[in-house]
């Protein structure tokens, strides 16, 4: 799935969560609550309630006030990755369904090597139970594997994920899909709807470079593999100057409703390598440098 | 309104054509793609798998209706009969003097009228036409009256500059000619004024315009270049310009550098030269003015020093002394006269028979002078008085230089030109002079000189010089003849073949009977090879020009009786205003508006006619 060398890239590289953690076990994240662990965060004043037994008393000999002395805890941290495996992605040049399932190795590969709590899922429901430690990796590469990309899938797909964990949660699809009336589908409600369940969602958009900026001119009938349904046109400059527009919008739209959940949106081609891909990330702070 | 091709018609089968088209579907390739959502602006309505389809109406197709509408509207070619403005017709006269070859303005003065012509003929307005005359010697018609640019800039390319001068009457009359009928019409003369202006002022039936054509005057001539004794040549250089000038004239000798004479020359005066240093056994005298000026037609002149090739010529006549001296006049003729009676066949170049035609066959060559009646080559019929002298056709070599106006013929004897004979003077009542085509070479008069007013004429001794040169074999041989003049070639009895060379290395094979030479436009030594039983004759003559009223270049004043009164009062012009020029703006503008929504599909929308 992956080569050595880009193992070794990843393993200079994080995932950036931006919540606070709410694992159910200790990890390795930092979380925002204090606890008792070996790393000292910060004093505060005490106030009736507090556990006595995190009073500094060499602080009120000092200053003969009460002092709580507080511990950064370390916690789990919980990764969703969801994979659009609808046959829409199979089309581009190169195929968007390669670089869309390498990227979702890297992620949970990062995940993995932070000691998170990863889970592996496509939009139709197909997914993986939560790994932790690098020992899952075998795993998640065995399901990336075997997965192809048939069927249709969308923002209703999404709101149906039963096995996401809070955490962050990273769809990685091509975000084209129409609704029944052949209008773009609305991602917002089903953003919103896992914005509510604690999700940290990250929308990554994974297209082709001639998806990007068609090459295609002239008469032609344009086929829809997901739904069947085709349609004729005739292509020119004008046609395709309109095509890059409404993809503009789309994406537009896109980043609106994920901003709205407190989420991100970024986009790569699968022309790129995973470095490339990766730069991306860097870009709109989705990974971080480890 | 009329319709000039009502044809083109037809073309309107090319709208249910169109329309047939629109009916067909267009099978179109298949493309996978990952939705259809971003296309959906421009996506068809609906998807059908038929090879037919409904026609749904767009701006395209009623855009290519318009087009094919107008396209066939353009086709018939619709006027406006009786509008105002609209039918001009100008002529176009370009002088074709040999001076209109001076190289003063670029390229030279006939290529800058050309050039002007065109651009005359660009600037035509709908519903205007042009002719376009080449005024030379004699007026050519290059381009009858027409609005078409392509046939103005053909037959512009067809002019060239001739050798002589041109005649302004003649050109004028033709114009005229072209103009009868034709209100609105006018005439513009490009040229620099050195046209034989017209013996008596010519009717002109519309405005003329003169526009001069050239800017210099300087130009020095080489006048003259004859032998006066063995060794010596004398020269007269001419300078027509204002100013004095210090020249150097070159001398050649058969083709090699043998002098330089200096020479100063006033303006508008001349130097006469005398050159004692002719190498020994020159065949071929050359003097060149140095340096060259705008004019190089004069700058040079060529002199054969061969003596002209010997010529028995027997003259059959009981008492003519004018014929007798116009015969001896020519160089190398060694004249015999018998009489009737004493008349005896020999081994003679030519034969005269001057009233009197021998029993038998008539030897050639042969120039039969008034033939008793019944007998001749050509008999002549009863006595008649034939009127006025005319030439049958001006451009007959046998007419070169010759000046038949003062020409009067008392009694002739009545003809018919047969097969195989043509007429070189004619008069009112029948032909005056005949000359057979080819061999054998006979020429006949039908006349008695002495009837006749002929003999006291210069063209006399002119036609004879002429008729000479075509009866004699090999009568061009050392001499010299004017530019742009035709030149008859006599070839040697059995000759097969003559090569002709001229000056710039051109050559030109021909094969006996030969026509006139005509390709004489240029100036210098013809080099003339015949083949013969037995072997090769090699001959040359000299084309030389020689016409001071030319050399003086400096563009003059047209003579030109301009009628301004008659351009005042002449009617408003009428006539067909055709309106395919618009029409075909329309197409194209109807095409780039097609254009223009074939890349903008979504900047024009025709409302559907039906619910979805």
């Amino acid at each position: 799935m992956l080569t050595a060398a880009e193992l070794t890239l990843l393993g200079r590289l994080d995932l950036a969560y931006r919540r606070s953690r709410n694992g159910l076990y200790a990890g390795e994240r930092r979380s925002p609550r204090a606890a008792r662990s070996p790393e000292f965060s910060d004093f505060r004043p005490y106030v009736p309630g507090d556990d006595f037994r995190q009073i500094d008393w060499r602080a009120y000999a000092r200053l003969e006030r009460l002092t709580l002395r507080l511990y950064v805890a370390e916690e789990e941290a919980c990764l969703n990755v969801v994979l659009d495996a609808s046959e829409s992605m199979a089309l581009g040049t190169p195929p968007k369904w390669q670089a869309a399932r390498r990227l979702a190795a890297a992620l949970s590969f990062l995940g993995l090597a932070a000691m998170d709590r990863v889970t592996l899922g496509t939009l139709d429901g197909r997914s993986l139970p939560p790994l932790r430690g690098r020992d899952g990796v075998g795993r998640i590469w065995q399901f990336l594997e075997g997965l192809a990309p048939v069927g249709e899938a969308g923002p209703a797909d999404l709101a149906r994920q039963r096995w996401l964990r809070p955490g962050m949660t990273v769809v990685i699809s091509d975000f084209l899909t129409a609704d029944d009336d052949g209008v773009a589908a609305d991602w917002a409600p089903a953003l919103a709807a896992l914005g509510g369940r604690r999700q940290e969602l990250v929308l990554w958009q994974v297209l082709a470079p001639d998806e990007e900026r068609p090459q295609i001119t002239g008469d032609l009938k344009l086929v829809d593999p997901e739904t069947g349904r085709d349609r004729e046109i005739t292509i020119t400059p004008a046609v395709v100057a309109d095509y890059e527009r409404a993809l503009a919008a789309l994406r537009d739209r896109l980043s609106r409703a994920s901003e709205a959940t407190g989420g991100r949106f970024l986009s790569s081609d699968s022309g790129l390598d995973l470095e490339g891909t990766m730069l991306a990330g860097l870009r709109v702070g989705v990974v971080k440098r480890g | 309104m009329q319709l000039i091709a009502p044809l083109g018609l037809l073309a309107a089968l090319a709208l249910p054509l169109i329309v047939l088209l629109y009916f067909l579907k267009v099978k179109r390739p298949e493309v996978r793609v990952a939705t259809l959502v971003l296309w959906r602006r421009h996506l068809a309505d609906r998807q059908a798998n038929a090879p037919w389809q409904r026609l749904r109406w767009s701006a395209l197709l009623l855009l290519q209706l318009l087009a094919a509408f107008l396209i066939t509207a353009a086709l018939v070619r619709p006027g406006v009969t009786g509008a105002a403005g609209v039918g001009k017709t100008t002529v176009v006269l370009i002088d074709a003097s040999a001076s209109m070859r001076t190289t003063d303005v670029a390229p030279d003065r006939f290529g800058a009228a050309v050039a002007r012509a065109r651009q005359l003929a660009g600037s035509l307005a709908p519903g205007e036409e042009m002719a376009v005359i080449l005024m030379g010697e004699h007026s050519q018609l290059l381009a009858a009256p027409t609005s078409d640019g392509a046939v103005l800039d053909s037959a512009l390319d067809r002019a060239a500059a001739g050798g002589g001068r041109s005649d302004l009457g003649e050109g004028i009359s033709l114009a005229d000619a072209i103009l009868s009928g034709r209100s609105g019409g006018s005439i513009i003369l490009l040229g620099d004024g050195h046209s034989r202006p017209p013996a008596v002022p010519p009717r002109v039936a519309a405005p003329l315009t003169y526009i001069s054509i050239g800017s210099s005057d300087q130009n020095a001539a080489l006048e003259a270049l004859t032998r006066t004794g063995a060794g010596t040549v004398f020269l007269r250089v001419a300078n027509f310009g204002r100013q004095a000038r210090d020249l150097k004239i070159e001398m050649y000798g058969d083709g090699r550098l043998a002098d330089v004479l200096p020479v100063h020359v006033d303006g508008n005066a001349s130097t006469d030269l005398t050159w004692t240093r002719v190498p020994a056994g020159t065949q071929l005298v050359e003097a060149r003015i140095t340096p060259a000026d705008v004019f190089n037609l004069d700058d040079a002149g060529w002199l054969l020093t061969g003596a002209p090739p010997p010529h028995e010529v027997l003259l059959v006549t009981d008492e003519n002394g004018f014929l007798a001296r116009a015969l001896s006049l020519r160089p190398g003729v060694h004249l015999t006269t018998v009489a009737p009676k004493d008349y005896k066949p020999g081994k003679y170049d030519l034969y005269v028979f001057d009233r009197i035609v021998p029993p038998g066959t008539l030897p050639d060559p042969a120039l039969v002078i008034d033939p008793p009646g019944g007998q001749g080559p050509v008999p002549l019929g009863p006595a008649i008085d034939p009127g006025g002298v005319l030439p049958a056709n001006a451009r007959d070599p046998l007419l070169n230089d010759v000046d038949l106006r003062d020409v009067h013929v008392q009694v002739a004897g009545r003809v018919t030109a047969p097969p195989g004979w043509r007429t070189v003077i004619s008069a009112v009542a029948g032909p005056l002079v005949l000359a057979h085509e080819g061999e054998p070479r006979i020429a006949e008069l039908t006349f008695d000189i002495h009837h006749s007013d002929l003999p006291l004429r210069a063209a006399f001794p002119i036609l004879v010089d002429n008729l000479l040169s075509y009866l004699l074999p090999s009568g061009f041989e050392n001499q010299a003849f004017a530019l742009g003049k035709p030149v008859i070639l006599a070839a040697e009895p059995g000759a097969t073949e003559v090569d002709v060379t001229t000056p710039d290395g051109r050559l030109a094979r021909l094969h006996p009977p030969l026509s006139p030479f005509t390709d004489t436009l240029v100036t210098g030594v013809y080099n003339v090879r015949q083949l013969v039983p037995g072997g090769v004759r090699s001959s040359r003559f000299v084309v030389e020009f020689n016409d001071p009223e030319l050399s003086r270049v400096a563009p003059g004043a047209a003579a030109i009786p301009f009628e301004e009164e008659r351009a005042q009062q002449a009617p408003a012009v009428r006539g067909t205003l055709e309106l395919w020029p618009w029409l075909v703006g329309a197409v194209l503008a109807l095409l780039v508006l097609e254009w223009f929504i074939y890349l903008n599909p979504t900047g024009l929308r025709f409302p559907r006619l039906r619910p979805r």
